[in-house]
């Protein structure tokens, strides 16, 4: 009896540890792991072959793209597409708002998929080639030609960024970028002029602030950073060019001590001076800010192009979005705009390279563009696609493609990626400096000159000078 | 009667029933099982912890590279750690004296006034602690809305208009405005541990001191006080702990650590260095940090709050 009992207990106890250790085993396959947004297109019979009748392309073709502003309408086309074109290719979507994170295991454990567009938190290009994580697809890439003959490279609005002494990790798929928003059917309604220089600009926030009896400028104090993209960066750039801009960035101390620099921040210092800032910025995240445009609580707020779609469920019917490049260019300068560029790019580990490149070159077409238009609100990386007879294209998004084609109006800056590692660390750092900067200044607690002080002193401390 | 004095009995009765064998076996059946649930989910995550501090690692690839104390040595030179560390302590204060205070009045309220609504507000102070923190803390930020939030409204509505800001956005405010959901959603669990001592205590001792002359301060501090002082002390402590490590949530979701650094916890930096800088390394050093620095408070709260236990 005490024989069996013991039997007993023991039995209980092995299955029980059986199970905790089960439950907690990492060994399942990936295949068994998948996350729960993963979802498979196309034949899977010919499993993993890489011989096939579409020019030899063939076998499972793995691509993760993260789901945000854009939605994932024009993804899921491509891919149907894709999949018509090459019947013999099995393609795996791991798609979603986290996809970043429910794919970083495996891109820990060196088993990556084989496409990634990306975009989206918990991605960065520029930490992907430091680890080493995107293939050099320099010389595949220089050899791609449109329908038309032209080389592909050539026909990006915003380049395809070389690295490493002319390296080639990724291709720029969508020209995203940041600049004023306000609604044109309000200040059609009102009479209020859209401003094409800083002087036109500040007038006009005195002018609704008088008129209307709102603080016209709001931002997300929360995320200091939609003010450095949508207005310091632009004002910098349109100041001093793409090398002052990169080089603020960069943290490079002899930029910041620049009379330039000073200059852009008096700017901002007479915006707050003037009393056009919300005073409840600092307070807002992103979505509460902009909730303030739609309700006319504010009048113009510095934000990127997936605005009209990331709030499409809470615009009023009236509300016309409008879209101006940053307007803190001196009378007679051209206007700044810094491209927010999403890449794609083949990840080095890849198990089925050549269906990955086929997958790219697939989709830079101006069929596609015109597609991305359409269904995200952002406009594809590629330039002379001619938007003006598309309906279902919104109309801000014809007018930046025309500004954009047809150089004068605006001038383009490229933010490029700093290289080696303490190059990327001190980028980080100063971001997250000028972030701190920006809400002070927006508050009032600092002027122009504490402020460049501050960045300058910064900049020194981590070029160890 | 002592539960402790109960243990000889139930060993003799268990030794009678059952040979010494099946009796570890019976133990280790309870205890095993949680034990290894401890050792995977919180040991080996914690050594985990330690071991990537060492490291300078993205947290996003393979690519990892041993640096020593180079993260350690860092965080002495990060003028952003050592404000997450006043803020955390800030956050602590407001918290502690907020929650003991207000937990001790209600549970003295409800459990000697002899409300007779009593069951009833037990329920509504204890609601904020079903609540998700995700949740409580998007609720306080409507409350707070400079334009529609019902601070800023009352105030005008009493005509303190001057007295309305933007209380998330404001520098000197936004700590504190943070730290009033977290009382808030403390209160109910703690006055409940108090009114457990509260009720345990004899009637009598009321009694007398009454007929003594006693005032109901006086009782409040010379009964209460010192007889429930092990629930106010693990009250306390409960709370030290689970603000140094759980703040982070409250501030993520209220102020993601801004205005600027003025609600910076540590927790909030780490989450920012680990996951949106890809300095996993440095964010892990943090977190030994926020260990290191719970373990000393607590044991510097053990030997504060130590008093001999009192028994009338």
């Amino acid at each position: 009896m005490t024989k069996s009992l013991n039997k007993s207990w023991l039995f209980l106890l092995v299955t029980l540890l059986l199970l905790v250790l089960a439950a907690c085993s990492n060994t399942t396959t990936t295949e068994e792991s998948e996350p729960e947004k993963t979802t498979e297109t196309g034949n899977t019979e010919e499993g993993t072959s890489e011989e096939s009748a579409s020019g030899g392309i063939s076998g499972d073709l793995e691509i993760q793209y993260f789901v945000g502003g854009y939605g994932d309408a024009w993804w899921k086309e491509v891919i149907a597409d894709f999949k018509a074109a090459y019947p013999d290719v099995n393609v795996i979507e791991h798609a979603g708002p986290n996809i970043n994170t429910e794919m970083n295991t495996r891109w820990i454990s060196n088993d990556p998929p084989d496409v990634v567009y990306i975009d989206g938190a918990g991605s960065s290009e520029t930490q992907m080639i430091a680890d080493g994580q995107l293939l050099d697809i320099s010389d595949w890439a220089k050899g791609l030609t449109l329908e038309d003959g032209t080389p592909l490279l050539d026909s990006f609005i915003s380049p395809a960024e070389e690295l490493d002494g002319g390296k080639i990790y990724s291709l720029p798929l969508v020209f995203d970028t940041w600049g004023i928003w306000y609604d044109s059917a309000w200040f059609d309604a009102q009479g209020w002029e859209i401003p094409t220089d800083f002087d036109t600009w500040l007038a006009s926030m005195k002018q609704i602030k008088e008129e209307a009896g709102i603080a016209p400028f709001n931002t997300t104090g929360q995320y200091a950073q939609y003010f450095q993209r949508g207005v310091l960066n632009p004002a910098f750039a349109a100041a001093g060019g793409e090398q002052l801009l990169n080089d603020l960035a960069d943290g490079v101390v002899e930029a910041w001590e620049r009379e330039e620099v000073l200059a852009v921040m008096k700017k901002v210092e007479a915006i707050v001076d003037a009393g056009l800032v919300d005073s409840g910025f600092a307070a807002y995240n992103h979505t509460q800010s902009q909730m303030n445009l739609l309700l006319h609580q504010n009048a113009y707020i510095p934000v990127g192009f997936w605005l009209p779609n990331e709030m499409k469920n809470d615009t009023p019917a009236d509300f016309v979005y409008g879209f101006v490049p940053t307007p803190m260019n001196d009378p007679g300068k051209s206007m700044a705009l810094i491209p927010d560029i999403r890449t794609i790019a083949i990840a080095k580990e890849a198990d089925n390279p050549e269906a990955a490149k086929a997958f790219l070159e697939f989709i830079f077409t101006e069929e596609y563009a015109q597609k991305f238009a359409e269904s995200t609100g952002a406009i594809m990386n590629m330039k002379n696609v001619d938007l003006s007879a598309n309906n279902r294209v919104p109309d801000f998004l014809k007018g930046i493609n025309d500004m954009i084609n047809e150089p004068g109006q605006i001038e383009i800056h490229n933010r490029n990626t700093p290289e080696g590692d303490r190059e990327k660390e001190i980028a980080v750092e100063i971001t997250n400096e000028i972030k701190i900067q920006i809400v002070e200044i927006l508050l009032g607690q600092i002027d122009a000159e504490e402020f460049v002080n501050r960045m300058t002193n910064k900049a020194k401390e981590l070029r160890g000078m | 009667m002592q539960l402790d004095s109960l243990y000889p009995y139930v060993e003799r009765v268990i030794d009678v029933v059952q040979s010494k064998t099946q009796k570890y076996l019976f133990l280790a059946f309870c205890l095993l099982p949680t034990f290894i649930m401890f050792c995977i989910f919180t040991v080996y995550p914690m050594i985990g912890g330690l071991y990537y501090s060492f490291f300078k690692w993205s947290g996003t690839s393979s690519v990892m590279e041993f640096i020593g104390f180079d993260n350690y040595t860092r965080m002495l030179s990060d003028s952003v750690i050592l404000r997450a560390i006043i803020n955390d302590y800030l956050f602590v204060f407001i918290k502690v004296f907020g929650i003991m205070i207000l937990a001790l009045f209600f549970a003295v309220a409800l459990t000697q006034l002899r409300i007779k609504e009593a069951p009833f507000y037990r329920i509504v102070f204890f609601f904020p602690n079903i609540m998700s923190v995700v949740v409580i803390g998007i609720l306080w930020q409507f409350i707070y809305d400079p334009n529609i939030g019902l601070v800023n409204g009352l105030l005008r509505a009493i005509g303190l208009e001057e007295w309305a800001r933007p209380w998330l956005g404001d520098m000197t405010w936004a700590l504190p405005s943070v730290s009033i959901p977290a009382i808030w959603a403390g209160i109910g669990l703690f006055m409940l541990l108090l009114m457990g001592g509260i009720t345990n205590i004899s009637k009598s001792l009321y009694e007398a001191a009454e007929i003594d002359g006693a005032s109901e301060w006086q009782q409040f501090w010379k009964i209460t006080v010192p007889l429930i002082w092990p629930q106010i002390k693990t009250s306390i402590i409960y709370i030290v702990i689970t603000s140094l490590n759980g703040s982070f949530v409250l501030v993520q979701v209220m102020t993601a650590g801004g205005p600027g650094v003025a609600t910076e916890v540590m927790g909030s930096y780490l989450y920012q260095k680990a996951f949106e800088d890809f300095q996993f390394g440095y964010g892990a050093a943090i977190g030994v940090l926020i260990l290191v620095l719970s373990l000393v408070s607590v044991i510097i709260l053990q030997v504060l709050l130590k008093k001999e236990k009192v028994e009338y």
